[in-house]
């Protein structure tokens, strides 16, 4: 911590939304509270299935680095993430460049590390990563770094299920031509926070979208997404569904550079509200210095339709299948969207189970 | 089959039907006809059993069972259907999957496994061919950009799948094109046997023509004003309706 610049130790002195909790981008967080909760039921989950179409990748694939000197390579406009400079000085890093790996599916299980981790892809090829955040229960942040380089392109499924405290950090840079598209599959947790940072470089492509349903008592994502140069185009959708008093957060800015002429952005959060115990803070945020773009964005809190429910009785089906039915109709744009379809299958079928 | 006796149900405190008696048996097909606000599509909704609702006094007895006293489901698994006149468009589920849990739903009530999903695919091939619905429309979310006539004859496809005993048609005709009206009008008399029976709401006689009544009924504020055969239609097409419940 001796050897962090003036910046790194402001953010940690300053901005640590683990004491202080008046920081905007942590609003609705509650860091500052302890909510690990005793009685927590880690459900395990059979990764089997999973491990049967993809390539468990291993510690002993990685190769360490030290990425220490990013905490002050801060590319995002706004105050910075406390998330990844304290993990940047608190953990050591390793680094992994997926085109060593002929697999079209990779796994990765964070919880085998303690380290950051900085993932590269240089080709075209379709490849799909897992990444397994579940399990933790571990207040200390954590990074994971994502490089895309030109022309190439990648899919992320975010499995983060049955974590009693886990918080993340998400670097996605893309230069020009890249495509990624990362969906976050949530549930079961009880005190998450998922921060997702991307730069999108010329006539990149990010789609973020992600799901969350049944967690306990605060689920909280946060985006900021950087169009740094002409013609580039985001997609962000988050959907949640919150009950027995639960909370779930989205906080999401869209940022276009003054030179980022031509850019598609979009963005939609929307919330089902199972009780009225239950809350959703929705936050979208535009931030346009460029004319000739094209930004949307919205927000929707509502409950189950009584009128879609009914019509469901009037055919029959009970009260309980129909709200199941409706839930996962809710949801289920999400999972449409992963583009391996092996992924999509077996993402499908844990949203059966889960719900 | 279905025994309404002096029915009065209100909505938030409003009483809309006000003393409505009407027996329909086994193979009869009973048209109710009325202006707007004469309780139409409210007598249907407090049969379904939609909440909201409130029965201050009277009966419905079905199949001699009390009708008021089943959930929503029941009354379906039962054999009671509603045709709705603006039926509910449901993003994300698939009208196919739709169609197959509510056949699943109905033969659990009835303690029968669940349809084989060849002869589930068999089945809704066919019965969608008679209405002209293509296959590519079951493959959409249900009713999700249908157009009008689209949605009635989903609910006329609903309707023969479940084969109910006691079909309700909420002014099926309403917003359909000839054609729709021909072909949806075709799908309700296949149906037609000695076994079930049909309660058409309709405005209009024109739908009459197509679905031939046993007995018309004339609804005004609430209670069944007059009733008859297919004639009264008729005259109620020449007359109006002012005239005829004066008449009364």
């Amino acid at each position: 911590m001796n050897n962090l610049s003036s910046h790194g130790n402001k953010i940690l002195n300053d901005f640590n939304p683990f004491k202080n909790f008046k920081l905007e981008n942590y609003k609705y967080a509650q860091l500052h509270k302890d909510h690990t909760s005793e009685n927590f039921s880690d459900s395990s989950y059979d990764y089997n299935e999973l491990l049967k179409i993809s390539h468990n990748l291993q510690k002993t694939d990685f190769e360490e680095t030290d990425l220490s000197f990013k905490v002050d390579k801060w590319n995002f406009n706004s105050v910075d993430s406390y998330f990844r400079v304290s993990s940047l000085s608190s953990r050591s890093s390793l680094t992994l460049n997926l085109d060593n790996f002929s697999q079209e599916v990779l796994l990765v299980d964070v919880n085998h590390f303690n380290e950051n981790i900085s993932f590269t892809k240089n080709s075209s090829k379709n490849q799909t990563l897992i990444l397994i955040t579940s399990n933790i229960s571990n207040p200390e942040p954590r990074s994971i770094f994502f490089d895309l380089a030109e022309n190439s392109n990648l899919e992320i499924l975010q499995l983060a299920l049955s974590n009693n405290r886990s918080f993340i950090y998400f670097e996605i840079d893309q230069s020009d031509f890249s495509k990624m598209n990362f969906i976050t599959f949530q549930s079961n947790n009880n005190h998450i926070r998922n921060e997702y940072y991307a730069s999108l470089g010329e006539k990149c492509e990010l789609n973020l979208l992600g799901l969350n349903f049944k967690n306990n008592f605060i689920n909280d994502n946060f985006s900021y997404i950087q169009h740094l140069k002409p013609s580039t185009a985001s997609n962000e959708i988050f959907k949640s569904i919150v009950d027995n008093g639960a909370i779930t957060n989205f906080q999401g800015k869209i940022y276009v550079d003054p030179i980022a002429q031509k850019t598609d952005g979009y963005q939609m959060s929307r919330s089902l509200l199972l009780d009225s115990k239950s809350k959703a803070n929705n936050k979208p945020e535009l931030e346009i210095y460029a004319d000739d773009v094209k930004c949307s964005h919205g927000s929707t809190v509502a409950k189950l339709s009584q009128n879609q429910i009914y019509y469901f009785k009037t055919r029959g089906i009970d009260e309980q299948t129909a709200k199941n039915i409706l839930q996962k109709a809710f949801l289920i744009e999400i999972i449409e969207s992963l583009q391996n379809k092996e992924i999509k299958d077996f993402s499908m079928k844990l949203l059966d189970n889960l719900i | 089959m279905l025994n309404i006796k002096d029915l009065k149900a209100s909505i938030e405190d409003k009483q809309i039907i006000k003393g409505l008696d009407l027996s329909i048996n086994k193979g009869e097909v009973h048209a109710l006809m009325g202006p707007n606000g004469s309780g139409k599509s409210t007598l249907s909704y407090v049969l379904s059993g939609k909440d909201g609702y409130e029965i201050d006094s009277g009966s419905v007895d079905f199949k001699g069972k009390n009708l008021l006293e089943l959930d929503v489901d029941e009354r379906s698994n039962e054999g009671l259907f509603l045709a709705f006149q603006y039926p509910m468009e449901i993003p994300g589920v698939q009208t196919s999957f739709f169609l197959k849990t509510a056949i699943n739903a109905k033969r659990k009530y009835q303690g029968l496994e669940e349809i084989d999903a060849l002869e589930f695919a068999k089945l809704v091939k066919s019965k969608a061919e008679e209405l002209s619905i293509s296959p590519d429309m079951l493959k959409r979310d249900l009713n999700v950009n249908y157009s009008g006539g689209e949605k009635k004859k989903q609910e006329i496809l609903q309707m023969s799948l479940l084969n109910p005993e006691m079909a309700i048609l909420d002014e099926t005709d309403s917003g359909l094109d000839i054609d729709a009206l021909r072909i949806v009008s075709e799908g309700v008399n296949k149906l037609r046997n000695e076994n079930n029976s049909f309660l058409v709401i309709t405005h209009y006689q024109r739908l009459l023509n197509y679905i031939k009544p046993d007995f018309v009924h004339i609804i005004a504020d609430g209670k069944i004003v007059k009733s008859g055969n297919f004639s009264l239609a008729l005259e109620l097409e020449e007359k109006g309706y002012e005239e005829i419940s004066k008449t009364a």
